[in-house]
């Protein structure tokens, strides 16, 4: 149990009548990177704020290496980088990395987390005249410092350009690498596939995929086949090749199927149908169709 | 929380602005009004030497006010939320913006003593000066809630009006710009309740040489406990988040 670095249990948080988060279960074992996948409004930065202690659940649990939230947070062994968390006036970089780091126990180095976060040569700059992302380095500075066994990022690359994002990212699988947990979310699935070694999909607050990077991409790529039925059956769409789920509205039937172009040739030569539409659903459309339980099979 | 101070205590030294504001306008005041009182004989004390602890109470409440304020900023901007997923405990938080504040006020207090014996030649012993400086910085305790009490309890756009009406309102009515022997009665009792008045009276009595009165020490006490239950109030709702 106590070696967990995250461990979720039912957790659920309301805003009004909306489930941001919806009885989420999630186990992350130490020394893996995670990134959490899903759309805005998925409840990602819901969850990560419950686990970071930021946040009460409504109900189920979060414990974070065994403890409450706040109190791992507390102890030293979290470090997160928030959205939206801006810097104060009249501080500089120097003196940020270096509240920081006496925060902490056994803090890193400063030469060291200055190096990672790539900020050696802005160190005297004043924390609140750097560009976006510059500023993103600096949290992600700030989030490291103590050396935390649990790192967590929430939407850590929005504010950074294509060059910023790959030192960015070389930087945390170096922190990764040293054997550190790391959490972080993102809408992008590119990111996810290729920093992650374990991808969570977040739809309306809940887990609908959880696997390797290779079997979301996957998952990902599937594509929604939309015809009339024009008198045709319903049965035996199921066992066409490659689909996955099948949804009937009235006259329309909607196949997601991971492979449409072998969906669409043996539709073709077996059954006529009106009006084809082949589309991408996008992610969440095509997870929770690839999840939900109007599945026949 | 050490580390947190001096921090803090690092930004307030490297954006003397504020400081600057705290310092000046009291400073200029005492410049151009304390030539005005004459001989006048004010709380039993010579104009120049009253006037001085007032605008230096004046400077003091001001700087202590306004740091505490900026508090509204720190938590808009998302600084305490990313102080908060730090070992720092939130209390300690308050208790060094708390202390933050309270030495704010401090130069303004020295600046306008300064001014006192350049321009007037108040002469007082090095004991009574320390308790002063002192004295008008401890008092200072609940000025510092207040603004934390506004700077919790309100957003940025209104934090900053908030404090400047406060501090407005129980300056002059405290008699810290104009002494209170000047007032009609009612608004001289009026003045005898109130953080400000009391705040200096710490002041005027210690330059002329008598202890703080039990009386005005209660009145103190007694808006500290309350603008305490204010800011801790105000700071537990702004971190519940909705």
């Amino acid at each position: 149990m106590d070696d967990d670095a995250v461990r979720l249990a039912g957790l659920t948080r309301r805003y009004g009548p909306v489930r941001a988060v919806d009885a989420l279960d999630l186990i992350i074992p130490p020394g893996s990177t995670v990134a959490l996948l899903g759309p805005n409004g998925a409840g990602k930065t819901t969850t990560l704020e419950i686990l970071l202690g930021l946040l009460p659940a409504d109900a189920g649990t979060a414990a974070v290496f065994g403890r409450e939230p706040a109190e791992a947070v507390r102890a030293g062994r979290v470090g997160a980088m928030l959205q939206h968390a801006g810097f104060v006036p009249g501080a500089t970089v120097g003196d940020l990395v270096g509240l920081a780091r006496a925060l902490h126990a056994r803090p890193l180095d400063t030469d060291r987390i200055l190096d990672l976060a790539g900020l050696t040569e802005l160190a005297a700059r004043r924390a609140d005249r750097l560009s976006g992302g510059e500023a993103q380095r600096v949290r992600f500075a700030f989030a490291l410092a103590g050396e935390p066994d649990l790192l967590v990022l929430d939407e850590p690359t929005t504010a950074l350009d294509v060059d910023a994002r790959r030192t960015f990212w070389a930087a945390i699988r170096r922190y990764a690498d040293d054997g550190h947990t790391v959490l972080f979310s993102t809408h992008q699935l590119h990111e996810a596939d290729e920093y992650a070694d374990r991808v969570v999909v977040l739809a309306a607050g809940r887990v609908v995929a959880d696997g390797p990077p290779a079997r979301i991409r996957a998952l990902a790529g599937a594509r929604t086949v939309a015809f009339d039925l024009a008198g045709g059956p319903v049965d035996g769409l199921a066992e066409l090749p490659a689909v996955r789920s099948v949804e009937v509205r009235g006259e329309r039937v909607v196949l997601t199927t991971t492979d449409a172009d072998a969906t669409v040739l043996a539709l073709a030569t077996g059954r006529g149908f009106r009006g084809l539409e082949v589309a991408a659903p996008g992610l969440e459309a095509a997870f929770l169709a690839l999840t939900s339980t109007g599945t026949e099979s | 929380m050490r580390a947190y101070l001096r921090f803090e205590l690092r930004r307030l030294v490297r954006d003397p602005r504020l400081t600057m504001f705290t310092v000046l306008g009291p400073v200029v005041t005492y410049l151009i009004f304390s030539p005005l009182a004459g001989d006048d004989r004010l709380s039993g004390l010579d104009a120049a030497t009253a006037l001085m602890v007032g605008l230096a109470g004046y400077g003091a409440v001001a700087g202590a006010l306004t740091v505490a304020g900026s508090v509204a900023q720190e938590r808009a901007s998302g600084w305490l939320r990313q102080l908060r997923v730090t070992p720092l405990p939130p209390g300690r938080v308050l208790a060094a913006k708390a202390l933050t504040s309270m030495l704010s006020g401090v130069p303004a207090v020295v600046a306008v003593g300064l001014t006192g014996v350049l321009q007037h030649h108040v002469t007082l012993s090095a004991g009574r000066w320390a308790a002063l400086v002192a004295l008008l910085w401890v008092g200072t305790a609940p000025f510092a809630l207040l603004g934390l009490a506004i700077g919790y309890g309100l957003a940025p756009h209104l934090a900053q009006p908030a404090v400047f009406l406060a501090f407005l309102t129980l300056s002059v009515l405290g008699g810290l710009l104009v002494p209170v022997a000047y007032f009609p009665d009612a608004l001289r009792d009026l003045a005898h309740a109130l953080p400000t008045y009391r705040f200096a009276e710490l002041g005027w009595r210690t330059v002329d040489g008598r202890a703080p009165s039990p009386v005005g020490l209660t009145v103190l006490l007694a808006w500290t406990v309350a603008f305490a239950g204010l800011a801790t109030g105000a700071y537990r709702r702004s971190t519940g988040r909705r």
